[in-house]
């Protein structure tokens, strides 16, 4: 069974793009495209990795993040921030931080070394 | 020395021989008979010495001593008694006779009696002498009391002018520091046109003229008795003030301002006169002086790069700058909030009012309104004005022009957020892009149309984001002037929604046009209000396409007029604005729709139709959709006509 990656975005391009991306390389995919959908999602679903722009309508990636680690089935989900904004440091212990625009081979690199 | 004598005896033996004898002596010699003839001698020659018989027919020698001793207490009196008139003899002595001889005279005893009576005479002159010197001692010692006496006043009277001047001074200072510096020559004078007393200026700048004549200081007609202040006071009673040149100590001539005042007795009687003089060379310079930094302070007041008023307590301009004038109405009497906000009542916040309050110095920013219409930010700094007493009557305010700083400083931190904002923008488009490549590639290499046509969709979508953004952000870069030309209204409108229609119809969406078809001509920039109208129109489609709720979603554009204007309507039942949003909604960079979003489009739209002289309205309810309302005059109006040509 493929590992599922958890997609948050609220551009449908880039949400599109991810998921391409990753089913190309043999990864299952949901996508969510605001943060409550998300946590909704990730319950739904309990991916294997979180992919999470940090700038959203609604809400923000790091709240979303910091209602991911108060669940105690969810909190060691690890999560890839890919956003646009530099130097962020609002969620602490990101596998990464993907700066967009990204190579996506790069990013399947990470995607490879944390879940295989 | 007064040597008569005078003889009396009724026997002429005795006269002749007594006559001879004293005659011989040095005497000037009278005789008589009876006591009778020799008061009428002694009436006529005055003799200091009288020698009488006692026993004589008529009036005998005791009566003749009684009535000259009477007459003339200093004259002395021999009295000559026959043998055994001892008795006689004693009773003369107490009638105040000198002395007696006893006939048959003894020329001895004669020059004894003589010699008594001379040193009688002598001692009595003497003694009168003494007295009359005592007496006039007297009177000499007690003038020079008086004369001291008046000295001393006089002094007083110089030292108590000099104090009151000084106290003068001491009151006026801060108002009048220069009085203290003020030479005045202070001199008092006597009926005599002496000088009787003067101040320390005088003796320095004079010299020391005291006991000297009232005129000597002075050159020309005023050097004279008669032309001298002093003079001239005294001849008319009256204190006068006039014009002299006096004479200093280094032999300069300096021009004065003499006034002068007659001091009375009690009887009225002009005393003394007491003579001030200021140095008008010394006067004018300190009035220069005064007179420049008056003038610089005005100087300073007119030029210093603030607008700077002083109010009072009712917030009533009582001066105003140069400056001030320049860019404000100031009318006298005007009101602070009348002139800078063209409000009713004083501001809100008012930093005046807090100086009067607590005296003391208050800060704020405030925007103003200039005569011209322009609007200026500005820094107010306040300081308070006291009275004598201490109280803050009036209160300064300086105001600082600070619209320059504050639009650079809108425009450094909107740029700042500009890069920021379009940075991220960038990077999402980017990403949009990126992703739509690789759907198409991947779609072609793998031979999935619905991939590649997916992708496709995706680069169309970010490259239109991207055309509309670069779009925006070379029209916020570049303040452009508006290029009006006449247009056909209802042209212009049909264009603006055949633009937008395609996309809102692709989306299900109805779009209704509304259009007064008797618009006619207008003059505006077209293809800016375009921009703006189509900005609007998006919005109203994103609205609708945000709103989940299930219902028809229409947008209806409308174009109406007035008089004046033509009013362009956009109308959406999309998801309405939240109260932020609405607060927001033409703020640079605000944006409600996420990555979409650039947050200029509004931003711009509104400084457009501002630049057109329009306005735009807008109402909305969150899930009841939103209206904007804009209006833009047909035709420019004049100011906004003269403004674009200044710009």
């Amino acid at each position: 069974m493929p590992k599922k990656i958890l997609i948050i975005d609220d551009d449908p391009a880039i949400v599109r793009y991810l998921k391409a991306v990753f089913s190309d390389n043999g990864y299952a995919t949901c996508n969510a495209s605001s943060s409550m959908e998300g946590l909704a999602v990730v319950k739904a679903e309990k991916p294997d990795l979180i992919c999470l722009d940090l700038q959203m309508p609604g809400e923000w990636g790091p709240r979303f993040y910091r209602n991911l680690r108060k669940d105690k089935e969810l909190k060691d989900t690890p999560v890839i921030v890919i956003s646009g904004i530099d130097g962020d440091h609002a969620v602490k212990d990101a596998v990464a931080f993907v700066k967009k625009p990204f190579d996506p081979e790069k990013l399947v690199g990470i995607v490879k070394n944390t879940i295989g | 020395m007064n040597n008569k004598l005078l003889i009396v005896d009724d026997e002429e033996g005795i006269r002749k021989v007594l006559s001879i004898a004293l005659t011989d002596s040095g005497y000037t010699v009278f005789t008589a008979r009876d006591g009778k003839e020799a008061l009428d001698i002694f009436h006529k020659e005055n003799p200091p010495i009288v020698l009488t018989d006692i026993k004589m027919p008529g009036m005998d020698g005791i009566e003749l001593l009684k009535t000259l001793k009477q007459e003339s207490p200093d004259t002395e009196v021999i009295m000559i008694t026959g043998h055994g008139d001892m008795e006689l003899a004693i009773k003369s002595l107490k009638y105040q006779a000198i002395d007696f001889v006893t006939k048959p005279i003894n020329d001895d005893v004669l020059e004894i009696a003589l010699n008594r009576a001379h040193e009688k005479i002598r001692m009595r002159q003497q003694l009168r002498q003494y007295t009359e010197n005592l007496e006039s001692l007297v009177r000499e010692k007690s003038a020079r009391l008086v004369e001291i006496e008046r000295q001393v006043a006089v002094g007083q009277a110089v030292e108590g002018l000099s104090s009151a001047m000084r106290a003068m001074a001491l009151d006026l200072e801060g108002g009048l520091t220069y009085f203290n510096e003020m030479p005045c020559y202070v001199s008092i004078h006597s009926p005599e046109l002496k000088v009787v007393a003067v101040n320390p200026l005088y003796r320095d700048r004079l010299g020391d003229k005291v006991g000297c004549k009232s005129w000597e200081i002075y050159s020309g007609k005023t050097g004279t008795r008669g032309n001298c202040p002093a003079g001239q006071t005294y001849t008319s009673g009256k204190g006068l003030r006039t014009r002299a040149i006096v004479k200093t100590v280094s032999g300069e001539n300096a021009p004065v301002m003499v006034n002068t005042a007659p001091i009375r007795n009690q009887d009225g009687d002009v005393e003394l006169v007491v003579e001030i003089s200021a140095d008008i060379t010394e006067v004018k310079r300190l009035q220069d002086e005064l007179d420049r930094s008056r003038q610089r302070y005005q100087q300073l007041f007119d030029e210093v790069p603030c607008y700077i008023s002083v109010q009072d307590r009712q917030f009533q301009l009582t001066a105003a700058n140069r400056r001030f004038k320049e860019d404000f109405d100031v009318k006298q009497g005007a009101f602070c909030h009348e002139v800078y906000k063209h409000r009713v009542e004083p501001c809100p916040n008012c930093p005046v009012v807090k100086t009067f309050e607590d005296g003391r110095s208050h800060h704020s920013e405030m925007v103003v309104t200039a005569k011209s219409g322009e609007r200026y930010n500005v820094l107010i700094w306040t300081a308070p004005l006291r009275n004598a007493s201490g109280e803050v009557t009036h209160v300064m305010e300086m105001s600082t022009n600070i619209t320059q700083i504050r639009e650079l400083q809108d425009h450094l931190s909107s740029l700042g957020l500009k890069i920021s904002s379009i940075s991220h923008g960038i990077k999402g488009l980017l990403t949009g892009l990126d992703g739509g490549m690789y759907l198409v590639e991947s779609g072609f290499a793998g031979d999935k149309p619905e991939r590649v046509q997916a992708g496709w969709t995706d680069v169309k979508t970010v490259v239109d984001r991207i055309r509309k953004l670069v779009h925006n952000i070379l029209f916020f870069a570049k303040e452009r002037e508006l290029k009006r030309s006449p247009i056909d209204g209802l042209n212009f409108a049909e264009d603006v929604a055949a633009t937008v229609e395609a996309k809102i119809m692709i989306n299900d969406i109805d779009f209704i046009r509304d259009f007064d078809e008797t618009i006619g001509t207008l003059n505006i920039d077209a293809g800016v209000v375009r921009l703006a109208l189509i900005n609007i129109l998006e919005n109203a489609l994103d609205a609708c396409l945000e709103d989940q709720a299930d219902k028809e979603h229409q947008i209806v554009f409308r174009v109406q007029q007035n008089t004046r204007q033509v009013i362009f309507e956009i109308q959406d039942n999309g998801i309405g604005m939240d109260q932020e949003t609405y607060e927001n909604l033409f703020t640079l960079f605000f944006s409600s729709k996420g990555n979409k979003g650039t947050g200029l489009g509004l931003f711009i739209a509104d400084k457009v139709i501002d630049q057109h002289g329009g306005k735009i309205g807008v109402e909305s309810k969150p899930g009841h959709g939103s209206k904007f309302k804009i209006s833009i005059p047909k035709m420019a109006p004049k100011s906004k006509q003269s403004k674009e040509k200044k710009e």
